[in-house]
Parts: structure tokens; C-alpha cells; sequence
């Protein structure tokens, strides 16, 4: 009897890993595959100007060494750092504001959710082109309308002291509906009995918000700042059109840098270092959060 | 070979379309020969392309091959070709051998020598005429092995243009002849009927090299065989802060972000008065039916500094790439896209920057080159004349430029923004440039 278990069982797992077999090799070719092949090549001098140099492991650490000693590649960290600090913020902020304000059942409700989705189902290169005529002074209808209101302003762009927070705020209109829209499932799969049993008791709005509602959309807040986090270390097509990583190098984040090296420059090596980096700063950060226990119900 | 009949039936076929065949050995030569042929054409959004554009279906019903014709933006087309070339890949079939990159392009193999098609009579027909290309346009298609890697389409010069030129004459001044000139006009126009002074391409490693030249500086100490960078010299810093200051001090809000395009267009609705910028954007900006300055504006060579006058100058061509699979028919494109009826119809056209010298020559350039006044091609002839003797372009087809112009352009940003002083940051392009170098494995 016990043998003809464990025949079953052992039958039961070689047909469980027959079927997810393919997905693996297919995940494995797509994913790991050329992330092994990112590694590799961080570890070599790699120049398309230099063939002889393709598989040239004598210095393997070299890249990384280098790394170490570059100013803008260091530079380019700190406006990263910034960067997704601020379009974070401001994303989960909006969205959750816009959610709470938005929950309910009417028509009118409902209509004005679908058009604030509209910026996040638009292609990255339209949003930057469209933030392009909203940053461009002399065809700007944002510049247009304050310099009719009496408040000219100079172009934040071509400001170093603006453009990385003009880029975060053009990131954050296209990405706060996000973040609105999984507050909002999370809203309205909430049980209304903890709410109304609160208000019986005399709790008022904010008491509400901050005792039930915040404890429970938590988890979701915290999955969606780590999802944009993440997706804030991609951040290209705004940097590219709007300000090319300039005034100088204030827009210039580490995946822009990357982007310099590798693409502009053929140091593939070099540029497969940084983005390797890139890819061990996401996982370290993605494992911190989840260590920290915030997306979670019973995290503190 | 073809036959007479299908010979007869291509041309019958175009006279039903009421096009215009070009007479030349071409037509007779490559009649349905690349039939099947798919062939992938690249190169980047210009004037030249887009009259290209327009007649390919003329080379399609000649030859039967089949065109796929990209012409993303410059930037674009670079970035991709590049990345494209480098791997030896056979997407593209026919590229732009951009000028910035002819070097590297041409000496690291990633192109087809294109001497063997232009000797052999069975590929090229004795009009096609390679000596008729100016020497200037084809001597950067040509690699250090001496031998040929494109064909050039246009030869273009970089000069300066003033939209609101009526507004220099009110205060009592001339075409600006030297830097010093330039600023005292400046000064003099700059705001006038809300018309900023000057602005340009944010393409730095560009627009500001002769003016870097004009001040007694240059890019690298004696290009192509010293690379040492040399943007730290005092004719270099002197040069950035007089440059930074034109855009900061003249320039509309948001200069440093303009690209040719914003800056023809400015130009176009008279929003800026000065730029320095390409011929073929110049000649847009003489277009009657979109330009708003056409009465107004006036040309003009780059201005003299105190070492003299550098204009800059650029060819661009069409080239094989070594790993295109298609190389017959690749080569009958260029030789069509180039040849003497070609071009001379382009010129008819309105194309404004031909690289044959019978078309540069030829009544219907020169009568469409003069523009109120301005005779923009003898300006761009005299730029290369002056360029071919200094040699001062070489400093640009050098292979690691893109590195060094990259440097460039972020020290003038820096500079125009007050992020940093002319001195730190040509200091910095300086320092980065040598890493740069270094990395590329040149020696310094």
C-alpha cells in the first residue's frame, strides 16, 4: 500500500514537472539567458570597435573598478535616487488621494476614472512628446496661460535646478493612475462593517482613514510603490526627449548613462556593468522591502 | 541580360504612368534585373531621402527589386545603424554613411568597398561620372586603405542666418563679419519686437567647433593622428564662454533644449533673429510658403575670430554595408539615387545642397540658391573651399569623435546654465574626453 503512494506520488511530480517544463525553458531563454549573457559581458572590455576584445576575461573586475572611480556614473546614481524618490512619492500620493476621492458607485464617479487612466495606456515616447509642447516655452500652453495670469516662468527644462523635478512631474501624470487603480480595487473590496462600526462609535473622516482604511490598503500601496519603484529605474523615453540627460548631466540617471555607454559610445562592456548593477540595486531593494514586512497585513 | 521586349514594356509601363524615365545607360542596364529582390534602404529624415521617396517606385518598375525605405531622425538613424553595423548584420542593404561616424564605419570594415562596382562597366555605366562628385564630398567616403566606401548626396556647410535682418539694418549695422561683430549686433537687437538674438542646435559638438577654431583652438591637437584632446587651452575656454554667452545672454527661454528643427522653425516665425546652422535648414527658412521672415532675412559666412574663419562643413553619402546580402542590387540604388538625371531632377526639385559639382554649377541650382539677396550656395562653396584648405574638419571623422562631441555639449550646457565656469567645465570635457579615449583604447 505505501509503495503504490509513493509510486504515485513520484508519478504525480515527474508529470507536474513535465507540464511546467516548457514554461521553464522558455523562461529560462527569455530571461535568464540574456541576463547571464549581461553578466558575461560586464566582465569583459567588450567594444564594438574592438572585436579581439569580445571574450577577454583577463581583467574581469575591470569594468566594475572603473565604475567605482567614475564621477558621472556616481553622479548619475544620486539623480537616480532622487529621480524615483520623488516620482514615487508623488505617484502614490496622487493615486491615493484620487482613489479615496473617487470611490463610489455613481456614473459620473465611474466616467471621471476611465479618463484618468488615459496617460497610463498612452505610449512612453507620446507622453514625452506631449511633455515636450507642455515644457517648450514658445509653444507651451502651460507658459502661454501664466504669463497671461501675470507669472511668467522660465523654462523648467533648460533650468537645472527644475528639470528633474519637471521630468519626476511629467513620470507622475503618466503613472499616478496606477496606483489609483489598485487603491481603488482594494477600496472597493473592502468590508463597509468595520467603517460603519467606527462611525456608530463617533470616529471622524481622517480617524477613519488613518485606524481602518490606511492599515488596510497598505499592502497594495506598499506592492505598488515597489512596482514603481522598480519601473522608475527604467525611466528613458521622458529623459531622452525632454532633455537628453542635460542641462549638463542633472537628468542623467544611471540607466541613461548605461544607455550613453553602451549605444552612443559601443562600450557594451562597460554599459553591461552598469546595467548589471542596476539589476543588483533592484533585487537588494525589492528583498528590503519584503524583509521589512510592510506589504503585508500584519507588518509593522 | 534583358530582352528588348521587357525593355519596351518597362518603358511603356512608365509612359502609361506618366513618369518621367531616366535616360541614362541606367535604365537600360538594370531593367527587371532584381526582380524578388527585397532591398532595405536607410537613412535619415532629410531633403535628398524624401525627393528619394518620392521616385522609388520609378526604381522599383526599373530594376523589379523592391524597396523598404526607413528614414527615422538623425539621432535615431545613428544610434541604430550603428548598433546595426557593428554587429555585421544584414538588416540594412543601402545606409547613409552619416559623417560624424564615416570613419569609424569605414575603418572598422562595417561598409563595402565600392571601387570594384564603379570600375566595372557592367555595374556602372561611364555617365555615372564619379569624378564629377566634388573632392572635398568624396574624400571622407574613403577610407584609410584608400578605397572607397560611399557615395556622397550632399555636401553641406554650416553658416550663419539672420531672420530679422531688417531689425540690424533700423540700428544702423552689417552683416556681422567677425565674433566681435556678432555680439555688438547682438547687443544692438537682441528683445527688439519680442525677437530673441541668436540661438542654436543644442548640438554643441557642432555649432560651437568653429567658433572654438576661430578663437585658435580645436578639439584635438593635430587631428587624425594626435588625439589628444585640447578643450582645456585658454583659446578653448575664451571660445566656450564666448559661445555660452551668445545662447545665454541671446537666446529665448529654453535655449539649450532647441533642436535644428525648433530652431529652423523659430527662425521660420521670426521669434529668433540669428543662428548658425546647416545650409538645408538655412534654405527652409526661405521657404515662401512656410516662412514668415522670407523678406527679411539675409546670409552669411561664419564669423572670423581671431585666428580666422572656420565654417564647418559636412558630407553625407550612401554606402553597403559589409554583411547586406544584396550587394548587386544595393549598388544599382546608389548608382540610380546618384546618378546625373538623379540628381539634376532633385536640383529641379528645390534640393538645395547637391554634392556633383555640374549640379552645383548649373543655372537651376544657382537661381534657386539666391534667397533676398543671399546667395546660399556660393556661401556653402566658398565654407568647403575654405574647409579643404585648412583641413580643419578632420578633427570631425575621426573614429572616437561621437566620445569627445558628447563632452562638448555638455560643457556649453553646463556653462550656459551657470552650472559651471568656462574654465571648470572645459576642464571637466577635458578630463572626461581622456577617459573616454582611453577606454576606446587610443593612445594618448
Amino acid at each position: 500500500m505505501a509503495a503504490a503512494t509513493s509510486d504515485w506520488r513520484a508519478e504525480r511530480r515527474r508529470a507536474l514537472l513535465a507540464g511546467l517544463l516548457p514554461a521553464v525553458v522558455v523562461l529560462a531563454v527569455i530571461t535568464l539567458v540574456p541576463a547571464v549573457g549581461l553578466v558575461v559581458a560586464s566582465l569583459t572590455p567588450l567594444s564594438l570597435l574592438d572585436p579581439a576584445k569580445t571574450f577577454h576575461f583577463a581583467n574581469p573586475l575591470g569594468n566594475y573598478i572603473e565604475l567605482m572611480g567614475d564621477r558621472r556614473f556616481i553622479g548619475s546614481v544620486g539623480t537616480q535616487v532622487k529621480l524615483s524618490a520623488a516620482s514615487v512619492a508623488l505617484q502614490v500620493g496622487l493615486g491615493l488621494g484620487l482613489a479615496l476621492l473617487l470611490n463610489g458607485s455613481s456614473k459620473v464617479l465611474a466616467a471621471i476614472r476611465s479618463i484618468f487612466l488615459v496617460p497610463m495606456v498612452l505610449p512612453p515616447i507620446v507622453v514625452a512628446l506631449i511633455w515636450k509642447i507642455v515644457y517648450s516655452p514658445d509653444i507651451s500652453p502651460m507658459h502661454r496661460a501664466l504669463e497671461a495670469l501675470g507669472v511668467p516662468v522660465r523654462s523648467l527644462i533648460a533650468n537645472p535646478d527644475t528639470a528633474l523635478w519637471a521630468i519626476a512631474v511629467a513620470d507622475t501624470w503618466q503613472w499616478f493612475p496606477f496606483t489609483m487603480l489598485m487603491v481603488l480595487a482594494a477600496l472597493q473590496s473592502m468590508p463597509v462593517e468595520p467603517l460603519e462600526a467606527a462611525s456608530i462609535d463617533g470616529a471622524n473622516r481622517w480617524q477613519l482613514f488613518r485606524f481602518i482604511i490606511f492599515p488596510y490598503i497598505r499592502p497594495v500601496l506598499v506592492v505598488c510603490a515597489l512596482f514603481r519603484l522598480i519601473d522608475s529605474f527604467k525611466a528613458f523615453p521622458l529623459i531622452y526627449v525632454l532633455t537628453n540627460g542635460g542641462p549638463g548631466t542633472v537628468t542623467e540617471v544611471t540607466n541613461y548613462y548605461g544607455f550613453v555607454e553602451a549605444f552612443n559610445f559601443s562600450y557594451w562592456g562597460y554599459g553591461s556593468a552598469i546595467a548589471t548593477l542596476i539589476l543588483a540595486g533592484v533585487f537588494a531593494l525589492s528583498w528590503l522591502i519584503a524583509r521589512l514586512g510592510l506589504n503585508s497585513h500584519d507588518g509593522r | 541580360m534583358i530582352s528588348r521586349r521587357n525593355f519596351l514594356r518597362t518603358t511603356a509601363a512608365f509612359g502609361a504612368a506618366g513618369l518621367a524615365l531616366p535616360r541614362g545607360a541606367f535604365a537600360l542596364d538594370n531593367a527587371g534585373r532584381f526582380k524578388g529582390v527585397t532591398l532595405n534602404v536607410s537613412t535619415f529624415s532629410a531633403a535628398y531621402p524624401a525627393l528619394l521617396q518620392k521616385w522609388l517606385p520609378e526604381f522599383e518598375a526599373l530594376t523589379g527589386a523592391r524597396v523598404t525605405y526607413d528614414t527615422p531622425s538623425f539621432p535615431i538613424y545613428n544610434q541604430r545603424t550603428d548598433l546595426e553595423l557593428s554587429t555585421g548584420g544584414s538588416a540594412y542593404d543601402v545606409v547613409n554613411v552619416t559623417f560624424i561616424y564615416s570613419s569609424r564605419w569605414i575603418n572598422s570594415g562595417w561598409l563595402t568597398p565600392l571601387d570594384e562596382f564603379v570600375a566595372d562597366p557592367n555595374h556602372t555605366p561611364a555617365d555615372f561620372d564619379l569624378a564629377d562628385f566634388l573632392p572635398g564630398a568624396v574624400a571622407p567616403e574613403t577610407g584609410i586603405d584608400g578605397r572607397l566606401y560611399g557615395i556622397p548626396w550632399t555636401a553641406e556647410a554650416l553658416l550663419t542666418g539672420a531672420s530679422r535682418f531688417d531689425l540690424v539694418e533700423q540700428a544702423g549695422l552689417s552683416f556681422p563679419e567677425t565674433t566681435d561683430d556678432l555680439v555688438t549686433v547682438l547687443q544692438a537687437v537682441n528683445g527688439k519686437e519680442r525677437v530673441a538674438g541668436f540661438v542654436a542646435d543644442n548640438h554643441y559638438g557642432w555649432t560651437f567647433v568653429p567658433y572654438l577654431q576661430a578663437f585658435g583652438g580645436n578639439v584635438f591637437r593635430g587631428p587624425p593622428d594626435d588625439l589628444l584632446p585640447t578643450l582645456d587651452t585658454p583659446e578653448a575656454v575664451a571660445a566656450a564662454d564666448y559661445y555660452a554667452r551668445l545662447v545665454r545672454d541671446f537666446g529665448p527661454d529654453g535655449a539649450v533644449t532647441y533642436t535644428p528643427d525648433q530652431v529652423t522653425n523659430a527662425l521660420k516665425l521670426g521669434r529668433v533673429n540669428f543662428t548658425d546652422i546647416g545650409q538645408i535648414y538655412l534654405a527652409q527658412i526661405g521657404d515662401p510658403a512656410t516662412s514668415k521672415t522670407i523678406d527679411t532675412l539675409k546670409f552669411g559666412l561664419l564669423p572670423k575670430g581671431p585666428a580666422g574663419r572656420f565654417p564647418g562643413a559636412a558630407v553625407h553619402g550612401l554606402g553597403i554595408p559589409a554583411g547586406s546580402k544584396n550587394k548587386e542590387a544595393a549598388w544599382a540604388f546608389i548608382q540610380w539615387a546618384l546618378s546625373k538625371e538623379t540628381t539634376r531632377r532633385a536640383v529641379e526639385a528645390g534640393y538645395g545642397s547637391p554634392s556633383r559639382r555640374s549640379d552645383i554649377e548649373s543655372a537651376a541650382f544657382r537661381s534657386k540658391q539666391v534667397i533676398n539677396g543671399s546667395d546660399l550656395a556660393q556661401l556653402s562653396l566658398d565654407s568647403i573651399d575654405i574647409a579643404a584648405k585648412t583641413g580643419h574638419m578632420k578633427y570631425r571623422t575621426v573614429s572616437v569623435y561621437p566620445q569627445v562631441d558628447q563632452q562638448i555639449n555638455k560643457a556649453i550646457e553646463l556653462i550656459v546654465t551657470g552650472q559651471l565656469p568656462a574654465r571648470e567645465a572645459m576642464a571637466q570635457a577635458q578630463a572626461t574626453s581622456i577617459a573616454e579615449l582611453k577606454r576606446a583604447g587610443v593612445d594618448i
